[in-house]
């Protein structure tokens, strides 16, 4: 009885026992591109790189969805020529009527082709900063430093400035460091040059510069540029920073504090008095 | 090579040799500083490792076979970041269409593996020299390579090989102009390093103008007696191939 239900055309020659078929077909087709998905993920996880693991299985998972859809048609008794002609009619009405979507679609297709990132690079886009984490054919996935998912429209990210700060192998960076007119630059100098040669991370070549720069009001400038991989710059910069500090006060070289020197004219006075409790000379 | 009983203290034959070698676990090896020791308690064994540049302590997951302690490709430390090694060296002049072999120093990393052939895993990997990263090219397109800034030598040098091994360059000049040779960069994916007395690798490179040479690694040993050390590289499976050659693109002279 069920059967015969089921066997009912409901639309010229299309019965409900196919929409049936193909339904579970479609999910059998689902179910096993899902299962290879995840064996691939074992199966490559210590041997491709992650963002090419991904790639693979998904071009493998598309491949599985569309032969099984491909195989379960017959069902419909539908001519694939037609199919084409059809689909071909109806997606370009489709692209019609949502401009935005086919406008992001070509985006993110050119975004793919002219890699100006890839998941993974640190970058900074309009106004997000992060971890790209997906670029898929009409948006692209964002990981803010703060953790928090964002999805930017591929139109969006064609249009705007892209800042990658890891699409080079290396980068520089730099510092400005002040010490007091009393300490002997020479040995300042000295002192960070010798600590960056000793770090592991601070590329040999291109050389680290260090000079001084200006003769400021509280202190004598000296910058610092570093070049280092761009896969560390980061925890370079933060560590030598540091240890440029301490390794400067240790040799007894002063990193002063904004200061003013007043000259008074010959005669004159100056009463300075301290309010205790107050917030500094009267 | 250490010799004992399980469990035995293991002294290297001669001062600065070597703790190279296979160590049925239990074992302590102690030499120029470095102490190596894995200690069994029940199903599992601890795994601890002294030098002067550090401690490390590791629990692993068995109590009998044995470690596997031999040099290894010198890009792990302290972190890895690239595949690439650099030798940088004061310029050679080497005439048109001939060929010189000269001799370099690189530092050695040590690495201690489980497991027996083909199922090699990586435990620890340390070393006594201190390790230098270098860009070779343009910060776009260039490589992040690891930095070993050598001495040249015409005849292979003494070593302590627990902290340098001897790299054996034949550099053959192909072009019809003079070019001064002061950097050879490898893949470290294709190094083969060989131990015995000493610590020993041998490549080739070929410069066909000031701009551009092309380096690969021998396979054999440089010497009769040497055995070949596992590489870290091959415990990864990694689908993508070992490079057999690197072309130089950015120049073979400073």
């Amino acid at each position: 009885m069920v059967f015969e239900s089921l066997s009912v055309p409901i639309l010229g020659e299309l019965t409900l026992l196919d929409l049936l078929v193909f339904g579970i077909a479609i999910i059998v087709v689902l179910v096993i591109s899902r299962i290879v998905g995840v064996y691939l993920k074992k199966a490559l996880s210590d041997r491709v790189d992650p963002t090419e693991r991904e790639k693979l299985i998904k071009v493998i998972q598309a491949a599985i969805i569309i032969i099984g859809v491909y195989a379960a048609f017959p069902r419909f008794d539908i001519n694939l020529a037609d199919m084409v002609v059809v689909g071909g009619t109806i997606g370009l009405v489709v692209a019609f009527a949502s401009q935005r979507i086919v406008s992001n679609l070509g985006s993110g297709l050119f975004l793919i082709a002219e890699r100006p990132m890839k998941p993974g690079d640190n970058v900074n886009i309009g106004s997000f900063s992060g971890t790209v984490d997906q670029i898929r054919v009409l948006s692209t996935i964002i990981k803010t430093y703060e953790g928090v998912y964002v999805r930017v429209p591929n139109e969006k990210i064609f249009t705007s400035e892209i800042t990658n700060y890891v699409a080079n192998v290396a980068r520089r960076f730099e510092y400005t460091i002040g010490i007091s007119y009393r300490s002997d630059a020479e040995a300042a100098l000295r002192i960070i040059r010798d600590l960056l040669s000793s770090h592991p991370f601070v590329l040999a070549h291109p050389a680290p510069s260090v000079f001084v720069d200006a003769l400021s009001d509280s202190s004598v400038s000296i910058r610092v540029f570093i070049w280092a991989p761009s896969r560390v710059w980061w925890s370079v910069r933060t560590e030598m920073l540091w240890t440029i500090k301490t390794a400067l006060e240790e040799a007894g070289i002063e990193i002063p504090y904004p200061q003013r020197v007043v000259t008074l004219a010959p005669g004159a006075k100056i009463e300075v008095s301290h309010v205790p409790g107050g917030e500094g000379p009267a | 090579m250490p010799t004992g009983t399980r469990g035995q203290l293991y002294l290297s034959p001669a001062p600065h040799l070597s703790v190279f070698g296979r160590y049925p676990i239990p074992f302590k090896v102690e030499e120029s500083g470095i102490r190596i020791s894995v200690e069994t308690s029940g199903t599992f064994s601890t795994y601890v490792r002294q030098t002067p540049t550090g401690r490390a302590e590791k629990k692993l997951g068995f109590a009998d076979g044995d470690l596997l302690v031999n040099p290894v490709e010198p890009v792990h430390l302290p972190q890895e970041v690239t595949g690439m090694v650099e030798f940088h060296f004061l310029p050679i002049a080497i005439r048109p269409l001939s060929e010189i072999r000269v001799h370099l120093l690189f530092p050695v990393e040590i690495g201690v593996f489980s497991g027996t052939e083909d199922t090699y895993a990586l435990v620890d990997v340390f070393s006594l020299a201190r390790p230098k990263y270098s860009l070779y090219g343009t910060p776009e397109r260039g490589v992040i390579t690891r930095h070993i800034e050598t001495e040249v030598y015409g005849d292979v040098p003494p070593t302590r090989p627990l902290h340098e091994g001897v790299f054996s360059l034949t550099i053959n000049n192909t072009s019809r102009d003079w070019v001064w040779v002061s950097r050879a960069v490898f893949e470290s994916s294709s190094l083969r390093i060989f131990w015995g007395t000493r610590v020993a690798m041998s490549g080739e490179m070929m410069v066909f103008s000031r701009q551009v040479g092309e380096t690969w690694v021998n396979k054999m040993p440089p010497e009769d007696g040497m055995t070949e050390a596992v590489r870290v590289y091959p415990t990864r499976k990694s689908l993508i191939p070992e490079k057999p050659s690197y072309l130089m693109e950015y120049g073979v002279g400073d």
